[in-house]
């Protein structure tokens, strides 16, 4: 009997170490053309442009041969530059201001809404973002030019005589980043809207607090996350966002993503817009965990179902 | 009563306001692209589809158009289809290094484009390979198979196995389960993710701008250089068509899905 | 000879066996049912019966050969799950020709067994509804209706009817052991309910901590449990203790409890304390101690159960729960805090064992 027991015992074993194997095998086939590409053409080539940063220039070639850390240095200690990083980040925080102003009363009236016109107005919220980001810019470069929608209705008012310069400003950069990342907000704040226990509210107006009241004290406060949320995506968008400010800032408004364009596309200077756009990367990630831990941190006793 | 109506009006007309700023420059854009005038204006003076016929005497708009579509439609397939088959094994599978995976797969959210833009051509360079659609696909690819994933992920989690067992059970094997009964079944997560993937592939200008040769550029990229260099009405019927394309696309997308399963599966 | 056999199958998980050399055989046509506690394996041997998930040690054999190193789709056997698991994105005729059309059945066959098969469950008509359209039990018949068209070898079935309301839990069992009948299908049916494994089996497997206690029909399983956890976990026990006074040759001794004397017919060691077990139900109670071979006890409670009446006793200090039948005892005669004298046949005794 002992012998067969044994290789029936070994058959088993055999077959559940090819079922492991073909399962492992499965997983990595199911993984590989995506890993594959993301190695070969996003890591690698961000590694090469890494590398890159670290070199001289060379007006003929581009990419010189020797090692520095010169680009970087060059970036920081520039007044000019360092103005440029403000610039990005100022612009970025009052997209954020004033995205979250006017987003929550419309993630509020949405999330408020039933039926069919909650469905329409989510629509009408989230449209322009499948409209090319190029073109919403051209719209608005239609709007605030010298001879634009806004200008001529103001003159033709009489409240102005001459145009006010809106465009290339970075006024027009904030109303095209706002425009671009305002749905992101929305959602984000509906989310948090939806998620709330309906009868909390209804706790508070039961212990007599005014709309207003309920509001700030409950509303609000449960929706931070929501806020905070949209926030570290809308300011992360904005920071790291190339094609508004390209089109309504121009040369005249320059952030770091078009230095970035500028030293490569134009200047042919590798290794330095490698550096800026590096030094980019660094202050996009760095808002992002930042505004991550002070979000885990503030996330305490929500009532959220 | 009074007293509520005021506040209401204005939180109402508030959000209008919202609304108005919203859809500006979609309808400035629109409007504008009938006027008789040389130049642009808003509100248009005089009404004619003659920029749109004018498009036949700029065949580069004409060019670019197919290339964006064809570059999207082909990023939109790929993306889908290793994205989707990614996101299985991340659902479903454990296994070492799963995190870091994970993580690269999503960096390309994190990363400014403009960055890869630049990262992409200098290893293009380097490897030989020239600008052409399946440059552009690659590019396009890396952008969207983050978004892709998030939406196929959310199907499978909440994903009811059984009925795979059901399939097992009944005879099938694991490529019939997957086709017919796994992939049915998140059908509405794979098609807002190829859906997403086509409309960021065809909008995309950052990583776009730097995959281009003379015969080589997207749509997007070409109204933005023209734009540069000149101001005439051409461009607001080219981004109306773009606009009126990308509406129709909406609807009948949402025909075949309804609105809310698209973005529920957010 | 066994149609369905398990010889020594272990299942571990994270280094715990979870299924302990389990052996069972099952005959041709059978209906065997898996009862017992959550966590006690049942449903990990059905699933290692149905091949999804791996055996770790021993054999399954179906008909003579050995099935437990097929994968799962390739073992001819039926399941029905505990929550239907019907596609949903297909009608219940998709749904129950599914296994069908992959066994390349012509159509016009197709067409004719399934139909045949929504007969045999009463759900004909139904054919062109959705899943999402159906009740609970609707969805269940579906799911029986398509794991027996394709005719397999062995029916499983894992908790079929737990998710469904009392009554219909009554209905659907009956129409399953009718369908099993007919069709003379050998099948496996796990249920955490006694009830409704002793109303349907042939035979039952009770199981604990993944191991078989007893396998027996349910009479058997009833009046004569084999194990503590059989006598406990089957209907309801009251535990007892008294003291043996005497053995006697013939296999029988003589015990003490509640100021009373017995003999019993199973064999003690002399002077021991020893457990046993008695039903509610055999549990007998008079007003007059005719024959002074009951004792006595206070009524601490008494409660209307319709058909019957449930006495809380107590005796010494301990409690003892009877069911007496109104029938034969008419409750309004017995008042709370009044006594009582209560009597069981020395037979009914459950003695406490350890398990086998």
């Amino acid at each position: 009997m002992q012998p067969v027991m044994g290789t029936e015992q070994d058959l088993l074993l055999k077959q559940k170490k090819k079922n492991l194997n073909r399962k492992r095998l499965d997983t990595w086939l199911l993984l590989l053309p995506t890993l594959g590409i993301f190695l070969f053409f996003f890591l690698l080539p961000l590694f090469f442009l890494f590398i890159t940063s670290f070199k001289t220039f060379d007006p003929g070639s581009g990419i010189g041969s020797e090692w520095t850390l010169q680009n970087y240095i060059k970036f920081i200690s520039d007044p000019f530059y360092l103005g440029v990083v403000w610039r990005t980040v100022k612009i970025a925080l009052i997209t954020t201001l004033v995205t979250i102003i006017i987003s929550y009363p419309v993630a509020f009236q949405i999330s408020k809404a039933k039926g069919r016109a909650k469905n329409y107005l989510t629509l009408l919220v989230l449209s322009p973002l499948l409209i090319s980001m190029v073109i919403r810019c051209y719209g608005w470069v239609i709007i605030l030019s010298n001879n634009g929608v806004v200008n001529n209705t103001l003159m033709s008012l009489g409240w102005i005589d001459t145009p006010l310069t809106l465009l290339y400003t970075e006024f027009s950069v904030v109303i095209g980043m706002v425009h671009v990342l305002f749905p992101y907000m929305v959602l984000s704040i509906m989310g948090s809207i939806e998620r709330i226990d309906p009868s909390v509210i209804r706790a508070s107006q039961n212990l007599g607090a005014s709309s207003f009241r309920t509001f700030f004290s409950v509303l609000l406060p449960l929706t931070l996350p929501g806020i905070f949320a949209g926030s570290v995506m809308v300011f992360s968008l904005s920071v790291s966002s190339f094609v508004t400010p390209a089109i309504l800032g121009g040369p005249q408004v320059k952030v770091m993503s078009y230095l970035t364009y500028e030293q490569v596309a134009v200047m042919l200077n590798w290794p330095y817009g490698g550096a800026i756009g590096f030094l980019l990367i660094f202050i996009a990630t760095v808002t992002i965990i930042a505004y991550s831990k002070i979000l885990a941190r503030s996330e305490k006793g929500v009532a959220i179902q | 009563m009074k007293k509520k109506r005021l506040p209401k009006f204005i939180f109402n007309f508030f959000c209008f306001l919202v609304y108005v700023f919203l859809l500006a420059p979609i309808v400035v854009i629109l409007l504008s692209s009938l006027t008789t005038t040389e130049y642009i204006v808003f509100p248009p003076k005089g009404l004619t589809l003659r920029w749109y016929t004018e498009l036949v005497n700029h065949p580069e708009f004409m060019s670019s158009f197919a290339l964006s579509i064809t570059v999207a439609f082909g990023t939109a397939i790929i993306a889908t289809a290793i994205g989707t088959l990614a996101s299985l094994a991340v659902v479903r599978r454990e296994f070492k290094g799963k995190t870091a995976v994970v993580q690269l797969v999503g960096s390309p959210l994190l990363i400014p484009s403009v960055v890869f833009g630049v990262a992409l051509l200098q290893f293009y360079s380097w490897i030989g390979l020239a600008a052409s659609p399946l440059a552009l696909v690659i590019g396009h690819i890396i952008l969207t198979v983050p978004f892709v994933m998030r939406l196929v992920v959310a199907s499978l989690v909440g994903f009811d196995r059984s009925i795979e067992s059901a399939a097992m059970n009944l005879g099938a094997g694991p490529l019939k389960v997957f086709f017919q009964i796994t992939l049915p079944v998140i059908k509405s997560g794979v098609i807002a993710g190829m859906i997403f993937a086509f409309i960021t592939s065809f909008d995309d200008l950052t990583v776009a701008l730097f995959i281009v040769s003379t015969d080589v550029v997207t749509l997007p990229v070409r109204i933005y250089t023209y734009m540069q260099y000149q101001y005439d009405p051409i461009i607001t019927s080219v981004s109306s068509i773009m606009i009126i394309f990308t509406v129709i696309l909406m609807v009948i997308i949402e025909r075949i899905l309804g609105v809310g399963k698209v973005f529920s599966s957010k | 000879m066994s149609y369905l056999r398990l010889e020594n199958v272990v299942k571990t998980f994270n280094k715990t066996e979870v299924v302990k050399k389990l052996s069972l055989e099952i005959e041709k046509g059978e209906l065997m049912s898996f009862l017992g506690p959550s966590g006690c394996g049942k449903t990990t041997t059905l699933n290692m019966i149905a091949g999804f998930l791996e055996v770790d040690g021993g054999k399954i054999e179906v008909d003579g050969k050995p099935v437990h190193l097929l994968p799962p789709n390739k073992r001819e056997m039926g399941m029905v799950f505990q929550n239907y698991a019907l596609f949903p994105h297909m009608t219940v005729f998709d749904n129950v020709a599914y296994g069908l059309k992959l066994r390349k059945v012509a159509k016009s066959e197709i067409n004719t067994r399934v139909l045949e098969a929504l007969e045999m469950v009463r759900l004909a008509g139904y054919e062109k509804r959705y899943p999402k359209e159906l009740s609970g039990g609707q969805q269940q018949r579906v799911s029986l209706a398509r794991a027996l068209v394709i005719k397999p070898k062995v029916l499983l079935l894992d908790e079929p009817l737990s998710n469904l309301d009392a009554k219909l839990r009554q209905e659907m069992r009956e129409e399953i052991v009718d369908i099993q009948k007919k069709v003379g299908i050998t099948t496996i049916f796990v249920t955490h309910d006694q009830e409704e494994a002793l109303a349907i089996s042939d035979r039952i497997a009770v199981m604990y901590e993944g191991r078989i206690e007893q396998v027996d029909e349910p009479a058997a399983i009833y009046n004569h449990p084999e194990t503590d956890f059989v006598s406990q976990f089957i209907g309801e026990v009251n535990r007892v203790q008294g003291k043996v006074l005497e053995t006697y040759d013939d296999q029988k001794s003589k015990l003490h409890f509640f100021g009373n004397e017995q003999i019993v017919p199973v064999r003690y060691t002399r002077n021991s304390e020893v457990d046993f077990f008695i039903r509610p139900e055999k549990i007998q109670l008079s007003l007059a101690n005719s024959d002074n071979a009951g004792f006595e006890t206070k009524v601490e409670r008494k409660m209307f159960l319709g058909a019957k009446t449930r006495y809380i006793l107590k005796a010494q200090d301990k409690q003892l729960v009877a069911d007496v039948s109104n029938t034969v005892l008419n409750p309004n005669q017995i008042q709370e805090e009044s006594h009582v004298f209560a009597y069981w046949n020395p037979e009914d005794l459950l003695p406490s064992r350890k398990a086998r």
